[in-house]
């Protein structure tokens, strides 16, 4: 058995650990309010940026009067060959089952579209994300070709893509959770518009931890491209929470003092609802297809946008929670450790005694 | 409209991508829209303009004429409102002018390499034309 002095090391050193990860998710707590609330601050300007397009969709034709096709690229919709996948993890880990839910889901719907034949292109966010991914599939080979005419006065560019294996990555963007900043990511938005533009791909989807609140969250595969239906989100897969996962995160939300409630709309977020959608006949300064022209790849900045800060969030609560189910651990193991060390040390003194007593009566 | 107010000022708000910026009140508001600037006054017939890169002023009122950079943007007129949507909004002394003028240097480029690619063309042109504006704002600010 072990002797009392090794116990009382033991249950200091996962006092420290205690403290440790109580700090950790004290910290946690901290940065999930700050994410909430920058969620909820960003949500006007994606209401409003979807309420501009559809009020513009109803007021002008989407389909070209002389031609009949659709009058944007990003409209069209084409039969699914090539599916471009962002799949938004976290940088860090100690999240308990965060990361590791997104990749499961990833892989899932990346072997789902395998098994259909169907060519798959891997956009990661995210350090762990990225990690995973380059783990399993190549990166993609692009070249860049030049051109020279008119006796060298002009240059021409070309990037061609040599597609070698089904399953490839496009690309990472390992800093893009640092600071969630919508010129970055209005970057990526714009290489995935246009290689949609360009037919390289047939839709994107984006797999990522949907954030309601602390109790009311799912991982989602949801569907970007080609829009269907504008402000509102095409979820294909959804893996909701159980009861259990509630619970923890219930407990752990309740004493770091975060709230569970989904905050209320606020007036600016309900007069948001109403941008744009005014029942007057407004003057377009530009033509109404022109307009939907810059819209559109604005709309598919704003919607990532959205699952990034959503997904911020989501880490974070995740990490309180895990953290949280730590503390109580370290507790329960403190408590399991000192009734051992009691036990030892009385039976230490018990035995002292007998060896007194015996040791009287011999006399 | 049922608020419509007897004061003749316009509620100004200035929403960009992670925060509303401005609500406040003002008697006039210039925006840099694609096709010049323009200017809403109380009593605007409705409108939906693009905004290109430049200036929003704010006159009057309780705005304390404030003047923010813009440099993509969406505006709705209303008789009493002016809804700006801007990706980023940035005051004139927040500029950053060194990384202004190495933008309009990669616009330059862009432009020079573009060849007879009219889409690259237009895309460099927006950058250089960008970068020109930010410069201005923040020079005319500092003068």
């Amino acid at each position: 058995m072990a002797n009392v002095l090794d116990l009382r090391r033991r249950i200091r050193s996962v006092k420290n650990t205690r403290q440790i990860t109580k700090a950790m998710k004290m910290v946690s707590a901290a940065k999930l309010r700050r994410a909430q609330e920058r969620a909820l601050q960003a949500r006007p300007y994606a209401q409003m940026i979807s309420n501009v397009l559809e009020s513009l969709v109803r007021r002008s034709d989407m389909y070209s009067d002389d031609t009949g096709d659709i009058r944007h690229p990003l409209l069209v919709e084409r039969e699914e060959k090539n599916v471009l996948v962002v799949v938004i993890a976290g940088d860090k880990g100690f999240a308990g089952a965060f990361n590791s839910n997104i990749t499961k889901a990833a892989h899932a719907f990346i072997n789902g579209r395998r098994s259909q034949g169907q060519n798959i292109d891997i956009e990661p966010i995210g350090r762990k994300a990225r990690d995973l991914v380059a783990k399993r599939y190549p990166a993609a080979v692009y070249e860049k070709k030049e051109e020279h005419y008119d006796n060298d006065l002009a240059t021409h560019y070309e990037v061609i893509r040599h597609r070698a294996s089904q399953i490839e990555v496009t690309g990472d963007h390992p800093t893009l959770l640092n600071k969630v900043d919508i010129n970055e990511v209005s970057g990526l938005a714009h290489s995935i518009v246009d290689r949609y533009t360009r037919a390289e791909i047939d839709s994107v989807y984006i797999v990522y931890n949907e954030f309601k609140s602390v109790i009311a969250q799912r991982v989602v595969v949801e569907k970007l491209l080609p829009i269907r239906k504008l402000g509102s989100h095409e979820i294909t897969v959804a893996e909701e929470m159980t009861e259990e996962q509630k619970e923890a995160a219930g407990h752990a939300a309740k004493s770091a003092g975060v709230s569970l409630t989904v905050p209320e709309e606020s007036v600016i977020e309900s007069e948001a609802k109403k941008f744009g959608t005014a029942e007057v006949d407004y003057i377009f300064d530009q033509a109404p297809e022109k307009l939907f022209r810059h819209l559109i790849p604005k709309y598919v900045t704003t919607q990532i946008f959205h699952a990034l800060l959503e997904s911020v969030a989501a880490e974070h609560a995740a990490r309180m929670t895990a953290m949280d189910s730590a503390t109580n651990n370290a507790g329960d193991m403190i408590d399991a450790l000192s009734l051992e060390m009691n036990r030892v040390r009385q039976a230490a003194i018990t035995k002292e005694i007998i060896e007194i007593v015996s040791g009287a009566a011999a006399l | 409209m049922a608020d419509i107010n007897q004061s003749g000022l316009l509620t100004v708000r200035l929403v960009t991508s992670d925060r509303v910026l401005v609500d406040t009140t003002a008697e006039a508001v210039e925006l840099p829209s694609m096709s010049g600037y323009l200017e809403a006054l109380y009593g605007h017939a409705p409108l939906l303009a693009e905004l290109g890169a430049g200036e929003v002023r704010l006159h009057g009122g309780q705005s304390g004429n404030q003047t923010f950079f813009v440099a993509w943007g969406f505006v709705e007129v209303l008789p009493e409102r002016v809804t700006i949507l801007a990706e980023n909004a940035l005051h004139p002394e927040e500029i950053n002018v060194e990384a202004a003028r190495s933008e309009l240097a990669q616009g330059e480029k862009l432009w020079q390499e573009a060849g007879d690619d009219g889409e690259k063309y237009d895309e460099a042109n927006a950058i250089a034309r960008q970068a020109e504006e930010k410069i201005a704002s923040a020079e005319g600010h500092r003068s």
